[in-house]
């Protein structure tokens, strides 16, 4: 569903499932079990995150919505479709629905900033004519229209920051994924960001954010989910950490 | 059963942790860029006719600074080894026309020439039998360019082989080199015996002998020439596979991000492919002159040593021949990135 369509459903009322994990486990290839049973689900327009100590598996369960793994257990559905076992072929459409933001920004350091945060309109096949002017305008909100043309190497680390983030947002994505999106932040450039999020979330796109600060969980409001070794502990909640509770 | 990767080469990498900064933005309200109610980069592909991402040549004709670094094995070293190919592949090349051209001027040459052997025991016998060859050969249509070479000019023929003064105890034959037209050449048996009947000790000689070696020769130098250049060829492929599997092996993490964001198999073989096609022309174009600087050395060399009409081929009367080299870069190029493709997109198939 691409975000005509999406803003049609919301309209009409109906809000399909974007993520679903039922039962889900994962194991590594050395046998480290990271997730286990984890059930939960995420509608459109959903905001949620996703909280838990270092080594919970927060990072695990982003890489099996962002398919860059496979469960070993239970059953995964995107937007609407099982893709458990989906064929390699299936999976890039489902990708370019989905904008992730990595813990550790994953950009290439061959290209500039520009031409970073152009890829996924690169790769869908856009003539540069049509995305130049976007890119340019992004580049400049996230205060880096000095640097468009600098390789990462030269960037700060805030700044690499922005320039993964405005990544993820070009393709105007239906799911944002954000693994730990202000750990390399200021609180006030986190706090810039995470608000761009919950107004992402405003316009249509369903977030998950996995985060270990508790004080922009409870700052926001939003709906969140803890792991702990790898168990969804408590279901979802709403608030920090002061305000668990169970959600039916 | 334990987690398998989707996609990619390798696990998340990236660049370690960086250290906490400020800075400006994001501020101010979301840009158009971002906002949803905007077409979606697959609504603008469609739209705009762009190269799709899923397109078997999306990957190449998508503008922009290649996606893969130019690192590892498709960088200068594999330049390098395109060029020494593509080298030896021209000069294997230029070696076949070389040789189909002489051989067509070497039995052209024996096809339209004859010899009559005018053998006598003395020199007055000789002379009486050349005579009568003359007259026959004369009266012959598709007969011209009729020369009588005595038996001293046949004696210094052998020079080389019996030394000075042969001809003193040997009874060297006097030779008649004449041209024949196509229509004399096919009724050689017809002017055979019309000489068999003027006189005896005259022998025909069509060189049909030499010209089947030479025509055995030339054709077993061609097939040897073209074979190099075949070898060569697939060489360079079986180069560029391992070159390509290097590559991906290099660029995991590259690789692994164009697959999170969407990229196909297609595409990326695509960039691998245009990287391929760049450094191959690159590379094939630098062996072509090379191989070209080389022919023409070896041209100036013979030159220079003496005239090379019969025994060696000559380039420097045919450079047009040399035209056909042009296709080595393009040969080379097109196997070589063809070839990197393929490997790209059976190595990612087997990557989950």
């Amino acid at each position: 569903m691409r975000n005509a369509d999406r803003r049609g459903v919301r309209n009409s009322g109906r809000r399909p499932m974007v993520v679903a994990f039922e039962n889900i486990g994962l194991t590594y290839e050395d046998g480290a079990e990271v997730l286990r049973s984890v059930n939960f689900s995420l509608k459109d327009g959903e905001f949620r995150f996703l909280t838990g100590p270092s080594g919970a598996g927060k990072t695990s369960l982003l890489k099996l919505i962002y398919l860059a793994l496979k469960p070993t257990k239970g059953r995964l559905t995107l937007f609407g479709e099982d893709v458990t076992d989906a064929p390699r072929e299936t999976l890039p459409a489902l990708r370019r629905r989905i904008g992730v933001v990595f813990q550790e920004f994953r950009l290439l350091n061959h290209l500039t900033a520009f031409e970073n945060v152009s890829l996924p309109m690169r790769i869908a096949g856009v003539n540069q004519a049509h995305y130049r002017e976007d890119v340019s305008e992004l580049l400049n909100w996230v205060g880096l229209g000095d640097r468009m043309h600098a390789p990462p190497q030269t960037l700060s680390g805030g700044e690499k920051q922005r320039v993964a983030l405005a990544r993820a947002l070009v393709s105007k994505p239906d799911l944002i994924l954000a693994d730990e999106p202000t750990g390399n932040v200021d609180p006030e450039m986190g706090e810039k960001i995470m608000k761009l999020f919950v107004e992402l979330n405003r316009l249509g796109a369903a977030v998950v954010i996995a985060t270990h600060d508790i004080h922009l969980v409870e700052a926001l409001g939003k709906k969140s989910m803890r792991l702990d070794n790898g168990r969804l502990v408590d279901g979802v909640m709403r608030g920090g950490a002061s305000s668990w509770r169970a959600q039916a | 059963m334990s987690a398998k990767r989707r996609g990619g080469k390798s696990q998340d990498a990236g660049a370690g942790r960086a250290r906490p900064v400020g800075g400006r933005g994001p501020e101010g309200p979301l840009p158009n860029a971002v906002r949803p109610d905007g077409p979606s980069p697959d609504d603008l592909a469609a739209s705009t006719g762009g190269a799709a991402a899923g397109s078997r040549l999306g990957g190449v004709f998508v503008g922009g600074a290649p996606l893969l670094p130019d690192v590892g094995a498709t960088g200068a070293p594999m330049t390098a080894v395109i060029a020494v190919m593509s080298a030896l592949a021209a000069l294997a090349l230029a070696g076949f026309i070389a040789i189909a051209a002489a051989a067509e001027r070497w039995t052209d040459d024996l096809e339209a020439s004859m010899t009559v052997q005018v053998k006598g025991a003395d020199k007055e016998e000789i002379d009486g039998r050349t005579l009568s060859a003359l007259s026959v050969l004369e009266a012959a249509d598709g007969v011209s360019g009729i020369q009588v070479r005595p038996p001293e000019e046949a004696a210094k023929l052998l020079t080389p082989w019996l030394g000075e003064g042969a001809s003193a105890y040997l009874s060297v034959p006097a030779l008649i080199d004449f041209k024949v037209d196509a229509a004399a050449r096919a009724d050689l048996g017809g002017l055979r015996a019309r000489l068999v009947g003027a006189s005896d000790g005259l022998i025909l000689d069509d060189h049909g002998v030499w010209n089947d070696s030479l025509r055995t020769a030339a054709r077993s130098g061609q097939a040897l020439t073209f074979g190099i250049f075949v070898l060569v060829t697939a060489a360079a492929c079986a180069i560029a596979a391992f070159a390509a599997r290097a590559g991906l092996a290099a660029n995991a993490d590259v690789i692994s991000l164009l697959h999170l964001v969407g990229a196909t198999d297609a595409f990326i073989a695509g960039e691998v492919q245009k990287r391929f096609l760049f450094v191959s022309l690159r590379g094939s174009l630098i062996g072509l002159a090379a191989a070209a600087a080389a022919i023409a050395a070896l041209t100036l060399i013979v030159g220079a040593s003496g005239p090379p009409e019969f025994f060696l081929p000559s380039f420097a009367t045919h450079p047009a021949l040399l035209a056909p080299m042009l296709l080595v870069p393009a040969a080379i190029s097109a196997a070589t990135s063809v070839t990197a493709r393929r490997t790209v997109l059976a190595s990612l198939k087997q990557d989950l």
